[in-house]
């Protein structure tokens, strides 16, 4: 039996899979300052469900995986260690100038972001290497030395160490790690080359700091949650998700906590990647996540998941990048508890602000008095009032009704109805807008893609946001509900390395190449190893990061190294880039050279979970109903209310209709199509997409 | 034809779309570019008109680009070219038809419905590595005129038709432009990008109806202006003047160029008239402005000094009048007056003099001044590269802060220069000693160089950089050696711009601020960029802040002390008493 837990911002939700592949699903409410605590209250939940106790029921497992924003969260509230950045000497700036940039040129509102780690905790090393490798300035120990007296004097708890082309020549920076564990033994220290190889300074030294910073906080958070779930009985390995979309021994994130950032929504696309495979031909998919404060999307492109450089700890340009390379996902203020206003007499706008789980939505009766996103919902017959989170939260329909009126209805001069379906398509358009800004780095045509929606409010638009992105095919799997716990059980056991190596096809160095691919598979091969990875079960996939020479911005390949090296391999290699060039950014320039920066290779380690699943249920009343509900193209209509485990296999059926399960409510209309699949989950084509006609005819007939 | 009402959900959602199709042009060329001004440092600009030529949507574009000048060039577009065709792109880099300047190509897009109907105008501006320059440099200060500038013009030439380049241009432009390669490549990008805005027009135009459409951005600029009605109702009102200088350069009067603006604030009709018609007549050389470059530096003052973030758009620009005049420095060029660096120095001034003028109106009001701008730190360098034989011309970003200080608060502290909003990106050291044959020995910012205030302009930034087995050339025109960033209300003075080389046997020679210097191997050249300056009298400014400023090395304790009035004790800590004692004595 094997456990997954994620800990969201309102709920924390626990998968259980037991032997014979069947998996159950559980919600918690998060304990924000001890979130062992809203783990175990799941496991609680979960052991009375199946009539055991917790004890028990935590001494079957073999596996605790967990995610975790604790690493986010010290970020945001400033409570990370007293962390030292250590510099090549002429540049102390690095992490105050950043890159640049700015949002919303003239909101002079917005303040200038103070540096991840003080200017008065930065120190400069005398030494310089360039480019080539030429030492322009050789290291001087001694004043290493002097330094590591005055880290000590300050009680500093931390230490990043991020000198100038360290990550092609790291001698000097590897020297300044030996002084300080020699002079500091038992200060936590992360190098720049060692933990994030890549190129730009900012993005290696802001990666370093936020390592370093949460060294000693993350090792005692981890050392807390072993010795709690150890005592509540579970003696099992722990396993900690990562932002790479995989899972690593908790030791292996002790040595690099910045991998713990973002690891929950990171496991989204693993999630939609499995969920994709059963329901779609199609090798593409969108995958977004609602929430109750957060909107996140992720992709899947080819059958991988993505990955970008460009995570931002907050808002872009007005925080900091991880510059860490990690599961591309974004994150806009567009969830459920998403408030709605009227600006300047005119305009409806929809979040970014949320009324979250405290003070909640005005329906939720608990001080919350904006109107939002579910109070229309709610106003529209989308929402059952007595079946919100299986009736656990009974929601106040006249409350809802009063908040859009007061907030949206009256200011608009519209009925009632149209301002709650308005506040609807204002919150879709935000999403879409967020959903098209990541396809377009990414190279993906929604169009020609699956769209899969997880998270509790995912239901209310994702056919509003299918139908608008011209997607044929909507996914809601039967677990979406706790979508990143579910891509959580199915993951690996999993990182990915990283080397820099230039090499240019029109003057291809292959014996470098080899050569750094050789070094990759050692790295490898090396973590699988440490995985306790079965011979032969550890899977490798090499990527290369390749552009026209003269960009900047590289394309992520999958490469055979063998068929590259081969005859012919280069020029294959060439063809490939051009061609995904021209399906990510419609055009390509085919008479130029192609240059690889960086090579990666991801490895992945089978973690013993099943292939196929079940959801078990534990519902005890699975009554269909019908009621009335308002479509912004029909008025109010009577519609069928549908319970999800109800639905029959392959069963295609024509909207409008509600389906519910106790954990979100998903809203179809009159012109799309819908049925249940074999997997469990929920397919709906939105109306005007390619397949629908077909399926329209069938539904009929 | 009845005409349509758009309710408030609709507005918010086509606005949206819009936006998202110019940003979806500004993501599609930032990651194809193939010159460092495009991919690193993100100098490009997207933007949509309508059919008749009025500004609708620019993403987060940089000012000076887009604000007036896009509007100009459409109409220019269809002046030309009566008979627009689905598939036609244009070229436009005119100073005399709406462009800004020579250096920033512009690709103009027409988008032509299914019935063969001109909707709406697509444009890419993005600023050149190299566009063919007497010398190799994007910015030619001393250009007496158009043709010693040596650029090629194109006055919204046709380069495609039927999607397909005309390809004569293609080659005039190769053979003319440095490093042709890199100039295609940023060509096919920028054509990517509109042509993507175009498809996407296209899908939205037929999704939502034309009339629709149409009906929307009439409303849109309606609100919009009411919106900075509503705004400019709340500034005090009055007729105030304001000027602003810049450093003297070859071609300039002995004592630089005073820019003068006189702002007529009229918040009982809601509008503001910005009047530049009192400035010099143009001068032989490069820094003169293009219309469309004085009308946007002044919009930029006005809509910096208002605050309120109001969209920027024809409806709200009805209620702000720019009065230019033919033949002045800072107003309407006549061929050949050269207008190489329109887009940042005199430009910079013009929204400098109105935001100093409008901060005269009342605190709460106006701005700062940026520093000036643009030291060797934003040089165009070029040689060759002794790593692979081959030339290269790139403009290096390696950072230029100059913010100013607002009403709000502290500066922005990556400002580059004013008329760019802080927009631009600044270079990794890295990247660019991979991309050049140069290493950057220093990048600091400089203690005691911020423009002291309430709120508090930015500190200089120190950059100092050389080649790397070869020589190179750097060309910049710097302004604010002479004339820092002044503070407004009270405020104090930016630390002004410097440039030295460091010779090899370690002298330094003090260099000139417009220049084209040959730096040999060994040498390293200093650059020093303005600080910002300051708004509100520094003793006002929370000591608490003061003090965070002296921990960080922003500020010095004697300054903290001699300017803002602040005591730190022997033993580092605050002195509330004597620092009470100290500013009641003021």
């Amino acid at each position: 039996m094997r456990f997954a837990t994620d800990t969201g911002g309102t709920f924390t939700d626990l998968i259980i899979e037991d032997d014979d592949g069947s998996i159950s699903m559980f919600k918690a409410a998060t304990v924000p300052h001890q979130p062992v605590k809203g783990v175990l209250a799941a496991f609680d939940i979960a052991a009375a469900e199946l009539k055991t106790d917790s004890r028990t029921l935590l001494g079957r497992g073999s596996a605790f995986i967990h995610g975790t924003t604790h690493a986010i969260n010290a970020i945001v509230t400033k409570r990370t260690a007293k962390t030292a950045l250590l510099v090549t000497k002429g540049h102390p700036d690095i992490l105050v100038l950043r890159e640049g940039g700015r949002l919303e040129p003239f909101n002079h509102q917005v303040p200038y972001p103070e540096p991840y780690i003080s200017r008065s905790l930065t120190f400069e090393i005398p030494e310089r290497i360039l480019a080539s490798g030429e030492v322009r300035h050789a290291l001087d120990d001694d004043a290493v030395g002097v330094i590591a007296d005055q880290l000590r004097e300050l009680k500093i708890e931390a230490i990043a160490v991020c000198l100038l082309w360290s990550v092609l020549h790291p001698s000097h920076e590897r020297r300044v790690g030996e002084i300080l564990r020699d002079r500091l033994p038992g200060i936590p220290i992360t190098l720049s080359h060692e933990l994030n190889p890549s190129l730009r300074e900012y993005r290696r030294a802001i990666a370093t700091a936020i390592d370093a910073s949460l060294k000693p906080l993350m090792g005692r958070y981890f050392a807390g949650l072993t010795q709690s779930m150890r005592e509540a009985g579970f003696n099992g390995r722990v396993l900690v998700l990562t932002s790479q979309g995989g899972m690593v021994d908790v030791e292996e994130v002790e040595r690099a906590p910045i991998l713990a950032i973002n690891s929950g929504p990171s496991m989204a696309p693993i999630a939609g990647l499995r969920v994709m495979a059963a329901e779609s031909e199609h090798h593409d998919a969108i995958v977004f996540d609602t929430g109750g404060t957060t909107f996140d999307v992720s992709l899947v492109r080819n059958g991988h998941v993505p990955f970008t450089h460009e995570t931002w700890l907050g808002r872009p340009f007005q925080s900091d990048l991880t510059g860490f390379p990690s599961v591309d996902v974004r994150s806009i203020g567009a969830g459920g508890g998403s408030i709605a206003s009227v600006e300047h007499g005119k305009i409806l706008r929809v979040g970014p602000r949320s009324a979250g789980a405290v003070p909640g939505p005005a329906c939720y009766g608990t001080g919350g008095n904006n109107a939002t996103v579910t109070d229309a919902a709610l106003a529209l017959g989308y929402i059952d009032p007595k079946f919100f989170l299986g009736g656990r939260i009974k929601l106040d329909h006249g409350a809802a009704v009063e908040a859009i009126q007061r907030d949206v209805a009256g200011p608009l001069g519209m009925s009632l109805e149209r301002a709650a379906s308005a506040v609807m398509e204002v919150w879709t358009e935000n999403m879409v807008q967020a959903i098209t800004d990541i396809t377009v780095n990414q190279g993906i045509d929604p169009a020609e893609g699956t769209i899969v929606g997880g998270g509790g409010a995912a239901g209310l638009n994702g056919a509003a946001i299918a139908a608008r992105l011209g997607c044929r095919t909507l996914v809601v799997p039967e677990i979406g509900a706790a979508l990143s716990a579910y891509g959580a059980v199915v993951s690996d056991i999993a990182r990915e390395y990283r080397q820099i190596f230039v090499a240019n096809t029109a003057r291809f160095d292959a014996k470098g190449v080899r050569q750094v691919i050789e070094s990759l598979r050692r790295q490898a091969a090396v973590f699988s190893h440490a995985a306790a990875a079965a011979e032969g079960a550890a899977h490798t996939e090499f990527l290369i990061e390749a552009r026209y020479p003269h960009q900047v911005w590289e394309i992520d390949l999958p490469i055979d190294p063998e068929r590259l090296l081969a005859p012919d391999g280069v020029a294959q290699l060439e063809q490939d880039f051009h061609r995904t060039h021209e399906n990510i950014f419609a055009f390509s320039d085919p008479d130029s050279a192609v240059e690889v920066i960086a090579w990666r290779v991801a490895v992945r380690c089978p973690a013993g979970g099943h292939t196929e699943l079940k959801l078990t249920r534990f519902d005890s009343e699975l009554i269909s109903t019908r009621r009335r509900a308002y479509f912004p193209n029909d008025g109010w209509v009577e519609v069928p209310v549908v319970r999800f485990e109800r639905l029959a296999f392959d069963d295609w059926r024509v909207g409008p209709a509600i389906i519910e399960s106790p954990f979100s409510s998903i809203v179809i209309d009159r012109a799309a199509t819908f049925s249940r699949t074999e997997s469990g989950n929920l397919v709906v084509r939105p109306a005007g997409t390619r397949d629908s006609s077909t399926e329209r005819q069938r539904a009929r007939a | 034809m009845a005409e349509t009402t758009l309710d408030g959900a609709e507005l918010a959602i086509l606005i949206n779309r819009f936006e998202g199709i110019a940003r979806k042009m500004t993501n599609t060329l930032y990651r194809t570019g193939r010159s460092g001004v495009l991919n690193r440092a993100r100098d490009f600009s997207c933007c949509i008109v309508t059919h008749d030529c009025q500004l609708l949507a620019t993403a987060d574009s940089l000012p000076i680009h887009v604000l007036v000048g896009p509007d100009m060039m459409a109409r220019a577009m269809k002046e030309f070219h009566p008979q627009l065709k689905r598939g036609d792109a244009f070229l436009h880099n005119s100073p005399y038809h709406g462009n800004s300047h020579a250096a920033d190509h512009t690709i103009l897009v027409p988008v032509i419905d299914d019935d063969g109907v001109h909707r709406y105008t697509v444009l890419t501006k993005a600023h050149q590595a190299d566009c063919g320059n007497a010398l190799p440099t994007t910015y030619m200060g001393a250009a007496a005129d158009v043709y010693a500038e040596g650029a090629l013009i194109f006055p919204a030439v046709k380069v495609q038709e039927n999607y397909k380049d005309i390809a004569d241009i293609v080659r005039m432009c190769e053979l003319r432009i440095r490093v042709p390669d890199q100039w295609k490549g940023d060509f096919l990008a920028m054509v990517g990008s509109a042509r993507i805005g175009e498809r996407e027009t296209l899908e939205l135009g037929r999704e939502i109806g034309w009339e629709k459409l149409t009906a929307f951005a009439a409303q849109w600029f309606d609100h919009c202006e009411e919106q900075m009605a509503a705004r400019i109702a709340e500034v005090p009102g009055g007729r105030v003047i304001g000027s602003s200088t810049h450093d003297p350069i070859p071609g300039t009067p002995e004592d630089g160029i005073r820019v003068v603006a006189a702002v007529d604030s009229k918040p009982k009709e809601g509008r503001i008239v910005v009047d530049l018609r009192d400035n010099v007549d143009a001068l032989p050389c490069g820094l003169n402005l293009t219309e469309a470059c004085a009308r946007t530096a002044s919009l930029i003052g006005v809509f910096n000094s208002i605050g309120g973030n109001i969209p920027r758009n024809a409806g709200s620009f009805r209620r702000v009048e720019v009065l230019l005049r033919t033949g002045s420095v800072a107003g309407i060029p006549e061929h050949p007056t050269s207008c190489s660096v329109s887009t940042t120095n005199l430009a910079d001034r013009v929204t400098h003099a109105v935001s100093l003028a409008m901060a005269e109106l009342g605190d709460g009001y106006g701005m700062a001044e940026c520093g000036g701008c643009l030291p060797p730190s934003s040089s165009v360098i070029s040689g060759i590269d002794p790593r692979t034989g081959e030339r290269f011309v790139n403009q290096l970003f390696l950072g230029s802060t100059a913010g100013p200080a607002t009403p709000y608060g502290d500066c922005w502290l990556t400002y580059l220069h004013i008329g760019n909003g802080g927009m631009c990106f600044i270079d990794s050291v890295e990247l660019d000693e991979l991309y050049q044959p140069i290493w950057v020995s220093e990048r600091r910012l400089l203690p005691d160089t911020e423009g002291a205030g309430r709120h508090r302009g930015a500190s200089s930034l120190l950059v100092e950089f050389g080649p790397v087995g070869c020589s190179v050339e750097v060309g910049y025109v710097s302004d604010g050696s002479v004339n820092a960033a002044r503070g407004a209300r009270g405020g104090g003075l930016g630390g002004p711009a410097d440039h030295r080389r460091r010779k090899r046997d370690g002298g330094i020679e003090v260099l000139s601020n417009c220049a084209q210097v040959k730096l040999a191997d060994g040498e390293t050249i200093l650059s020093v960029c303005c600080g910002g300056g300051g708004y509100g009298s520094p003793d006002e400014r929370d000591p608490h802040r003061v003090i965070n400023d002296v921990v960080e090395g922003r500020i010095s304790r004697e300054r903290a002390r001699e300017i803002y009035k602040v005591v730190i004790g022997l033993d580092g800590q605050y002195d509330e008493s004597a620092t009470s004692a100290l500013r009641s004595r003021v």
